[in-house]
C-alpha cells in the first residue's frame, strides 16, 4: 500500500527530537544546578524539598500542559507573547515534567559520590567551586542519566504536546500527537508505523546519550 | 573528560539549536500569512479539511493552522482569543458563543449526517423504528430491561450535544441521562472512532456521524456494526463558521478570516465541499446561504435521505431538539446572525 499520509513524516520526527531535546537540554541546565546545591548543601526543610522534589517525578503531563495553556493563552497572564500553538510552548510544558527528574536524580548522585573523595577535596585545600566541580565529574553517570530520562519523558509524552501544541501539520505535529491522530481515524497501520519510528529514534538518541555516559565520545 | 571536549560538544549543541531555530523562521517567513483554526475532529479526521483547504490556501497565498479538538473546546479556544475561526457543529453552544459577544459572523456552511448504528441481530429492534426519537426510546427500554447496551461519548463534543438532545426530547434531561444505569448506558469519554470500536466489542449502539462509521467499515474495524436508522432530520448535523471577535482580540488577522468565510461560503468554496467523495460517500452536504448546486453530487448518494428534509416530513423540528439542550436563557429557533 502506498503511504498516504499527507504530512511530513521526516519534518514531524525532527520537531519531536528537536521539542524533546530543547526540553531536556533547558531542564537540566536548571535541573542539575537545583539539584547540585540542594544535594551537596546543608540547610533546614532539605529534607522536605528532596520529598517534594521526588513527589513531582510523577507530576503528570497533562496538567503541566495545561498550566503552560492556562498561562500563554491570548485570555491569559502572559498571552501577549503569542507563543501558544507554537513548539516553543511545547518545549516550556516538557521542560516543566523535566526539571523535578533531572534534580531529583542529581540529587541522588551527588549524594552517593564517596564521602572519602568529598572529604580529599576538601583536604587539599581547593575552593568550594573547584570543589562541587570535582564532586560533579565524579556523578556524571548519574547527570548523563538525569538527561535521559528526561528525554524519553518527553519524547514519549502526548498530553502535553497536544494541548499546547495543538497537533498543527506542519508546525507543531509530532511522532506522538501523530500516532493519536491516526489511532482516531483508525488507521492502526499507520499509526503502529509512527511507533515503530518513534522507538528508533528513541533508541538511537538512548545509544548516543549511552556512549557519553560511557565517556566513549569524550 | 577535558575541558576542549565539553566546549566542542557545548558549541555543537548550540550550533544545532541554532540551525533548526533558524530554519524554522525561514520556513515561516515563507508563508506571510497565517490563519488560525479550531475545529472538530470529523471535520479534520474524514480528510475533508486536507481536501479542501489546498484550494483556499493557494488562492490567499496564506496557510489554515488547523487545531482539531471537541466542539466545546474549540468554542472556549476561541473565547480566549487562541483561534480566529472556528468550523463546529454544536448549534445551541455556538449560539451562546455568538450572543455572548465572543464571535460574529455565524454561517451555515454545510452538514452530514448523524447515524444510528448497532449490532447485527439488533435486539432493540431499531430497525423498525419510526424516527431516530423511537429508536432512542427503543433502546432505552430495551437498555433497562437487560436486553441492549448504549455507548456515549459522553465527552461534551458535538455529537455528545447531539446524543443528549434526542434524549431530551423524548423526556429524558441531561441530569436524568447522566444517572441511566451504568449497565446498559456507558459513558466513555472517548472520541468517535473509539467508541465505534468498543461497540463492536461489546455489541452496544450509539450515535456515530456517519464519516466516521463509514471510515471505521472501510478498514474492517467493525464488522458487526451496522447502521440501523438513518435520515431522520432530527439526525442532521450542520456545520458553521464563526469568525472569533477581532475587536476583542486586535492580533487577529480579520482580513483573512473574512476572506476564509467569502471564500467556504461562495459557490466555489461550496462545490469544493460537494466534489469530495470518500468511502463511496459524499460525506458532506455544503449548505451555505444562497449556494445552489451548479453541478450534479458526484459518488453515491441516497437521496432518500434528502427528500425527508426538504419535504419538511420529519416528526421532530429541529429547534426544538436544539432548544431542549439549550440554556433556558439563550435565544431560541436556528436564527443565524450577521449572515
Amino acid at each position: 500500500m502506498a503511504l498516504e499520509i499527507s504530512y511530513d513524516v521526516i519534518q514531524v520526527t525532527l520537531l519531536s527530537l528537536y521539542v524533546s531535546g530543547c526540553a531536556t537540554i533547558l531542564g537540566s541546565a536548571i535541573g542539575i544546578p537545583l539539584g547540585a546545591v540542594i544535594g551537596l548543601k546543608e540547610f533546614g526543610g532539605k529534607g522536605l524539598l528532596k520529598t517534594i522534589t521526588y513527589t513531582m517525578y510523577g507530576f503528570p503531563p497533562v496538567v503541566a500542559g495545561l498550566a503552560i495553556y492556562y498561562l500563554f493563552s491570548r485570555a491569559g497572564p502572559f498571552g501577549s507573547f503569542g507563543i501558544l500553538f507554537t513548539p516553543t510552548a511545547m518545549i516550556l510544558a516538557e521542560t516543566l515534567l523535566v526539571i523535578p527528574l533531572t534534580t531529583g536524580i542529581t540529587i541522588t548522585s551527588v549524594a552517593e559520590v564517596d564521602r572519602s573523595i568529598k572529604e580529599t577535596v576538601k583536604s587539599l585545600g581547593t575552593t568550594p567551586r573547584q570543589s562541587v566541580l570535582t564532586v560533579m565529574r565524579e556523578a556524571w553517570v548519574g547527570l548523563v542519566m538525569a538527561a535521559m530520562i528526561g528525554f524519553g519523558r518527553c519524547i514519549a509524552e502526548v498530553g502535553a504536546a497536544y494541548m499546547v501544541g495543538g497537533n498543527i501539520q506542519g508546525e507543531t505535529r509530532v511522532l506522538t500527537t501523530a500516532i493519536m491522530l491516526e489511532t482516531r481515524m483508525g488507521r492502526f497501520d499507520y499509526a503502529l508505523g509512527l511507533g515503530i519510528v518513534l522507538i528508533a529514534v528513541a533508541m538511537a538518541v538512548f545509544f548516543f546519550l549511552r556512549l557519553l555516559q560511557e565517556k566513549e565520545l569524550l | 573528560m577535558k575541558q576542549s571536549q565539553i566546549v566542542i560538544i557545548a558549541v555543537a549543541v548550540v550550533a544545532i539549536l541554532a540551525v533548526s531555530t533558524a530554519a524554522t523562521f525561514v520556513l515561516m517567513k515563507g508563508e506571510p500569512k497565517k490563519l488560525r483554526m479550531a475545529t472538530t475532529t470529523s471535520t479534520q479526521d474524514s480528510g475533508l479539511l486536507d481536501y479542501i483547504l489546498p484550494t483556499f490556501e493557494s488562492k490567499y497565498n496564506c496557510k489554515v493552522d488547523v487545531i482539531a479538538v471537541g466542539s466545546g473546546q474549540a468554542l472556549e479556544m476561541g473565547k480566549r482569543g487562541d483561534v480566529e475561526v472556528l468550523l463546529v457543529h454544536s448549534p445551541a453552544a455556538e449560539q451562546t458563543f455568538v450572543s455572548g459577544g465572543y464571535g460574529t459572523n455565524r454561517t451555515p456552511i454545510m452538514y452530514n449526517w448523524f447515524v444510528i448504528v448497532g449490532p447485527d441481530n439488533d435486539p432493540a429492534g431499531t430497525r423498525n423504528a419510526t424516527s431516530a426519537r423511537d429508536a432512542f426510546q427503543k433502546i432505552h427500554d430495551n437498555g433497562t430491561a437487560g436486553n441492549a447496551v448504549f455507548v456515549s461519548r459522553a465527552d461534551g463534543s458535538g455529537t455528545h450535544t447531539k446524543e443528549l438532545g434526542i434524549w431530551s426530547s423524548i423526556g429524558y434531561n441531561n441530569t436524568t441521562v447522566a444517572a441511566f444505569n451504568t449497565n446498559w448506558y456507558k459513558q466513555a469519554g472517548q472520541g468517535m472512532g473509539a467508541v465505534l470500536d468498543m461497540c463492536e466489542d461489546m455489541n452496544a449502539y450509539t450515535l456515530s456521524d456517519d464519516a466516521t462509521y463509514y471510515s471505521r467499515v472501510d478498514v474492517a474495524l467493525i464488522p458487526h456494526l451496522n447502521i440501523t436508522k438513518q435520515g431522520d432530520s432530527a439526525l442532521k448535523n450542520q456545520y458553521s463558521v464563526i469568525l472569533v471577535n477581532s475587536t476583542m482580540w486586535p492580533h487577529i488577522n480579520k482580513t483573512l478570516a473574512k476572506d476564509f468565510l467569502d471564500w467556504i461560503s461562495s459557490t466555489a468554496g461550496q462545490d469544493v465541499i460537494k466534489s469530495y467523495v470518500k468511502y463511496g460517500h459524499q460525506l458532506f452536504v455544503p449548505n451555505a446561504p444562497g449556494y445552489t448546486s451548479t453541478t450534479a453530487i458526484t459518488g453515491f448518494v441516497d437521496t432518500s435521505l434528502f427528500e425527508d428534509v426538504t419535504a419538511g416530513t420529519s416528526e421532530v423540528p429541529e429547534a426544538m431538539l436544539m432548544a431542549n439542550d439549550m440554556r433556558a436563557d439563550a435565544p431560541r429557533g436556528r436564527a443565524i446572525d450577521g449572515a
